[in-house]
């Protein structure tokens, strides 16, 4: 990025917000606009589902910071992207509005799931996203003395039910796996079962909602294991889908969250970086393979990244690395997680009571339940074990990796390819249009004379475009 | 620049009816924040050099109860 260039973020949650600061204390003074769906500035949304729902801290004391004297940007709070187009460099905003970009940060974040068959038309059955949720959460509370339920038994859920409990209300939670948090090992699972069951919160594991029932005044659930619930509030929170709808259309790969490679930067684009829960790339530290980390402290460090990234450019640009954390608070306990669990075959149990997940043999995540000090030696230890790669700075990506598989009776003149063409500019980008260019032709042979034009001239642009000739590293 | 006055230099403090003590800060500023064997916090009010201000930035930001407040110049 250049001087005077405008940066578009899209998404004013917190990693829009970190983003914008990056760019400012790494001296960005061109233009940026952060646009956000909420008419709200960045707040700190873990408290949704905590502070409050709860009521102990007021939507005005929930504010993000930013560390610096000026942040500089221009807001559009209340305006929801309704567009993107990558060629032209525009997104595009209610009312026909279009907005150039030079660089673009995407940070739309995720949206609750829908429950098939759940009644969202009745003002009881809600979600937990926004400061506007808890509070219509309260206002539900406030009109019945009727228990709440919340259904999902992951952090959300278990958060709300502690939250519940903490000011008194009865709550059910509602869960068709076979424990709350299951997935953060047993020694967790055991530890916030124990946790409801000593603060009297109810749990219906195993079962699901089999009908609803809307009155007037309350909301009623039949559930699988037969319970009859209800309720003055039902909370959904089984889990959350990445918020993308606005790129579709883009040309990038938005099949979960968006699709980038191991810098951040949208598979696709060469000016576009993601940031937060929607990324969806591959952290090097563990493997290959892209994957979204739904974590807050992910959306502060992604965002630096993606902002240092972007002004660097594509060919300068470093691999995102983090060790994952996450953390919660259920009840009076502290829940900690680092790494990444879900990969693990297998648990261990380390030292001080702390959980370790196993994949291959090695060590890949570690979770504690109310054990912070543990924990910090814990995730040093495991930073040690599981080291960020050394980056080496390359022109063109190692072919290997990329190279999309070939079938077997393509393979023989795939293999013809790279020889023709690794002495010219972008060897692996045109043997990969070359190959889809095979691909596409098997069905359509009657049509031959269709898709070469097309090819020539990207062939053309490709090489001029965003990798490798041009690689002149540059800071770091 | 203006002039600094004494006494402006960045400084921090944290909000204990927030803080749940994670530990976070410790991990982000090892050098400003200690989280002892006994679970007690530890820190320096006072940043005096700017590696340590970067330090205690990421730790503000990072704090999962953003109970790190910080006051004064952060220009640096």
């Amino acid at each position: 990025m250049a001087d005077g260039d405008r940066i578009v973020i899209v998404g004013a949650g917190v990693a829009g917000l970190r983003a914008a600061e990056r760019l400012r204390e790494q001296k960005f003074d061109g233009e940026i606009v952060l646009i956000g769906d909420e008419a709200r500035r960045p707040y700190h949304r873990p408290m949704v589902s905590k502070a409050l729902v709860m009521g102990t801290e007021r939507p005005s004391d929930v504010g993000l910071s930013h560390y610096l004297p000026d942040l500089d940007v221009h807001w559009r709070l209340g305006a929801r992207v309704t567009h993107l187009d990558t060629v032209e460099r525009v997104v595009h905003l209610p009312g026909g509005e279009s907005l150039w970009y030079d660089g673009l940060i995407a940070a739309t974040g995720v949206y609750p799931r829908h429950l098939p068959g759940s009644p969202r038309h009745d003002p009881r059955v809600r979600i937990l996203r926004t400061v506007e949720d808890s509070m219509a959460v309260r206002r539900c509370l406030n009109a019945s003395k009727k228990p709440a339920v919340v259904i999902g038994a992951g952090l959300i859920g278990n958060e709300f039910a502690a939250s519940m409990r903490h000011i008194g209300r009865d709550v059910t939670l509602v869960g068709h796996a076979k424990a709350p948090l299951h997935r953060f090992g047993d020694r967790v699972s055991s530890g916030i079962v124990e946790a409801h069951h000593e603060h009297r919160a109810k749990l219906a594991m195993k079962s699901e909602v089999r009908h609803w029932i809307s009155t007037k005044d309350t909301v009623g659930l039949h559930l699988t294991n037969n319970q009859l619930l209800v309720a003055s509030v039902v909370v959904l929170a089984i889990g959350s889908v990445p918020s993308v709808d606005w790129m579709r259309g883009s040309g990038l790969d938005i099949s979960d969250g968006v699709l980038c490679d191991s810098k951040l930067f949208a598979e696709g684009a060469s000016d576009v970086v993601i940031a937060g829960d929607i990324a969806r790339w591959p952290n090097l530290r563990f493997d290959e393979t892209p994957r979204r980390v739904e974590h807050w402290i992910n959306a502060v460090e992604s965002a630096r990244h993606a902002a240092d990234n972007l002004l660097l450019g594509h060919s300068s640009a470093v691999p995102f690395t983090p060790l994952p954390r996450a953390w919660s608070t259920l009840y009076d306990t502290r829940l900690q997680m680092c790494g990444m669990p879900s990969l693990a075959e297998d648990t261990v149990t380390l030292a001080d009571g702390i959980t370790g997940f196993v994949r291959d043999g090695r060590l890949v995540g570690v979770s504690c339940w109310d054990k912070p000090r543990a924990m910090l030696d814990w995730m040093a230890e495991l930073d040690r074990r599981l080291p960020a790669p050394d980056y080496v700075p390359e022109p063109e990506p190692a072919p290997a990796a990329e190279v999309p598989t070939v079938e077997p009776a393509l393979a023989g003149l795939s293999a013809e390819v790279p020889p023709e063409f690794e002495s010219g500019f972008d060897a692996q980008a045109f043997e990969r249009e070359f190959e889809s260019e095979f691909a596409n032709d098997i069905p359509t042979t009657a049509f031959p004379a269709q898709s070469p034009p097309t090819t020539a001239l990207q062939a053309q642009s490709l090489p001029a475009g965003a990798l490798p000739t041009m690689a002149i590293p540059m800071g770091r | 620049m203006p002039l600094r006055l004494p006494g402006s230099g960045p400084r921090i403090s944290v909000d204990n009816d927030r803080c749940e003590l994670y530990g976070i800060c410790a991990m982000e500023a090892p050098d400003v924040f200690d989280l002892g064997q006994d679970g007690r916090l530890r820190f320096h009010t006072r940043l005096l050099d700017e590696t340590t201000l970067e330090q205690a930035k990421m730790a503000a930001r990072c704090c999962p109860m953003q109970a790190v407040v910080m006051r004064g110049d952060l220009d640096g």
